[in-house]
């Protein structure tokens, strides 16, 4: 019976919400935080990496992940399902390479996974992801930098510079503050970090926070060393 | 079960014979007012391998008349020894040379004779005629012919010819009538045509040797062209 | 007989100096039977890009069609122009997704870049292997004649008026030795900011 029918898990509640959309939200606001911020000559994304037990190999995780040689991208929710959508993101992204020999623009990605996201909220025997993505890119054509946020439920936007995860308000409220449009690459990259700072428990070091950074030459995760660099000339 | 009857009979092997090849090069031939030019390239193949580049495919017949001849290098060489021969009695008989137009007559019929099985071979002839003006004459394989002003034969003939009727017979130019061309111009532009020739057609290159025909007798240059 | 002559045509393309010129002829005949005489072979799939589409008749009509569409979604989609090598890239495709049943057109295409102008020419097959040349590309049922002509004639940084010229004298001497295309010619000239269309009249036979 059961493979006979396989309605949507994402129905209607009588107030005219979708619940599980909400219920994804929270796994989002409740992960860990992350930041990206938008400079003039690039963006920056940064994120906490905390492990539960000390016994785990730090370097062989990474939170952040590069799509293309232009994209990079990071998450706050839950780290199987970003798995998932790093996987497609990269396979849209190559196909796209394929049929055009061009790389994909920023903005393009961002549409595509968003409707990947958008369908796992509409089929059958699925649920919507648990995650909320930052995508840093370049917009080679514009020679502009672009940071966007996708949701679980397919909504997507662009942002100056933005927080996600635990103490996300917070987060916001703090680069409210601190964001100008005149901010430089090497700038943005101590501002992500302060922010992270700000709801940031115990001792920020080189190994529980990860950073990656876009300009016009492509996008790569900062080395350990280079980020511990950042944190001495922060604090 | 049984299998079908005869199931496993075969045909015998049969190996077909093709008495043809195809040898490729160029040759072109222009009439001027009291010269006839013919060029020639000296690349001899066979599918994507070179025999020699050294092969000129002019054969001059007397003191002024030369025959072009290309295709299958088998016929090419079998049709020069016929002419040469039929040349030489002609010679015998009448103590003079043959001239030219006659050299054109006597070569359609020799193809035509071989209708059925023909030399393939695409032939032109070139000389001066009785008025002493340069004339070409082009062949078709069996014997079909006509006399012209210009014409290029062979492997990349296609590439050659629109070139001529632009340069020389002044096609698509508005205002422009046919004139001769100086012979100095003419073996410039043969240079040319050769050259742009070589750059795309695999069956022509390593050079090209130009034989002009005045009152005077024949002359030949040698020019090379792109060797791969 | 092959599919690709049973219409006839003959289509080149030439680079210039900050220019590209597309030229091709109007016939469209059965086989040695005349038809018409002003058949479009040349489409434009932006201001400064074209496409023409040597080959079977019908078939260079529905792939005219069916890129447009694909152009029109591409366009909608990303909200900008397309470039001429990403269209390339689109049009080798839309032939390979026929690779076992194909069309029978082989593309010639010519454009400016509309960001930087660059002028871009490129040829392809009728599975879509693309060519891409800095000088000309012809495709038709003549290219050889238009090869010889081409090879003589064209040379580099040509201004937009000599190139006209060229690519016409070109076109027009290879097809008059071609029985199955000319009667007639379209060129048209692609400069960043302007482009213009001319008839040629040529030889009717």
């Amino acid at each position: 019976m059961s493979e006979r029918y396989s309605f949507s898990l994402t129905t209607f509640s009588p107030s005219g919400k979708l619940v599980q959309i909400e219920y994804a939200l929270a796994a989002v606001a409740g992960g860990a935080p992350s930041v990206g911020i938008k400079a003039t000559n690039g963006v920056v994304l940064a994120t906490e990496k905390k492990q539960k037990s000390v016994l785990y190999d730090e370097h062989s995780i990474h939170k952040i992940e590069p799509v293309t040689r232009g994209i990079g991208m990071v998450y706050s929710g839950m780290g199987p399902d970003f798995r998932v959508l790093t996987t497609r993101a990269r396979k849209l992204a190559s196909q796209y390479n394929l049929t055009y020999q061009e790389q994909i623009p920023v903005d393009q990605l961002v549409q595509k996974v968003a409707n990947v996201m958008q369908e796992f909220t509409q089929s059958g025997g699925v649920r919507p992801f648990g995650v909320s993505l930052l995508l840093a890119g370049w917009n080679a054509d514009e020679e502009k930098p672009y940071l966007y946020q996708c949701d679980p439920s397919g909504a997507h936007f662009a942002w100056k510079a933005t927080a996600m995860g635990r103490n996300h308000v917070n987060g916001k409220t703090f680069l409210e503050k601190r964001y100008s449009d005149k901010l430089e690459l090497e700038d943005a990259v101590h501002t992500a970090i302060l922010t992270l700072k700000e709801s940031f428990e115990g001792q920020m070091t080189e190994d529980n926070i990860e950073i990656g950074i876009c300009d016009s030459t492509g996008f790569r995760r900062l080395s350990p060393s280079e980020i511990k660099d950042y944190l001495a000339s922060v604090s | 079960m049984m299998g079908e009857p005869l199931s496993d009979y075969k045909a015998p092997v049969q190996v077909h014979f093709s008495p043809y090849e195809f040898n490729g090069g160029t040759i072109l031939a222009i009439a001027g007012e009291d010269y006839a030019l013919i060029a020639t390239d000296t690349r001899l193949s066979q599918g994507f391998s070179i025999h020699s580049r050294e092969s000129p495919k002019t054969y001059p017949l007397s003191e002024k008349t030369v025959l072009g001849c290309c295709g299958f290098h088998g016929d090419v060489l079998t049709l020069t020894k016929v002419l040469g021969a039929r040349l030489q009695i002609f010679e015998k008989d009448h103590n003079k040379p043959m001239p030219t137009p006659s050299v054109a007559a006597m070569l359609s019929t020799i193809l035509y004779y071989r209708r059925f099985f023909p030399y393939y071979t695409h032939n032109l002839v070139v000389g001066l005629d009785e008025e002493g003006k340069g004339c070409v004459y082009s062949f078709d394989p069996v014997g079909s012919y006509e006399r012209e002003f210009y014409r290029a034969k062979g492997s990349a003939s296609a590439m050659l010819q629109p070139l001529l009727d632009n340069q020389l017979g002044g096609k698509n130019q508005q205002g422009v009538e046919r004139q001769a061309m100086p012979l100095k111009q003419c073996v410039a532009m043969v240079k040319d045509v050769f050259t742009s020739a070589a750059e795309r057609d695999i069956y022509t290159g390593d050079s090209i040797i130009i034989s002009v025909v005045t009152k005077e007798g024949t002359k030949s240059e040698q020019f090379p062209l792109r060797k791969d | 007989m092959s599919i690709l002559a049973y219409n006839g045509a003959a289509i080149m393309a030439m680079k210039g100096k900050n220019c590209v010129a597309i030229a091709a002829d109007r016939r469209f005949g059965i086989q040695a039977q005349t038809v018409s005489m002003d058949f479009d072979k040349v489409f434009e799939m932006g201001p400064n890009l074209y496409i023409g589409l040597p080959g079977l008749a019908t078939d260079v009509q529905t792939v005219h069609s069916r890129l447009k569409f694909r152009l029109n979604m591409y366009e909608l989609r990303e909200n900008r122009r397309i470039k001429p090598k990403t269209f390339m890239s689109m049009v080798s495709n839309l032939l390979y997704e026929r690779r076992f049943g194909p069309y029978f057109v082989e593309p010639v295409i010519a454009g400016l870049d509309p960001k930087t102008g660059e002028p871009y020419i490129a040829s392809m097959d009728l599975i879509g292997c693309p060519m891409e040349t800095n000088d000309f590309v012809v495709s038709g049922t003549c290219s050889e004649q238009m090869y010889g002509m081409c090879e003589s004639l064209w040379e580099p940084d040509l201004e937009p008026d000599d190139l006209f010229e060229t690519i016409s004298q070109a076109l027009m001497n290879a097809f008059d030795r071609d029985a199955v295309s000319g009667w007639g010619a379209v060129v048209y000239i692609i400069e960043k900011d302007k482009v213009t269309k001319k008839m040629l009249k040529t030889r009717q036979d």
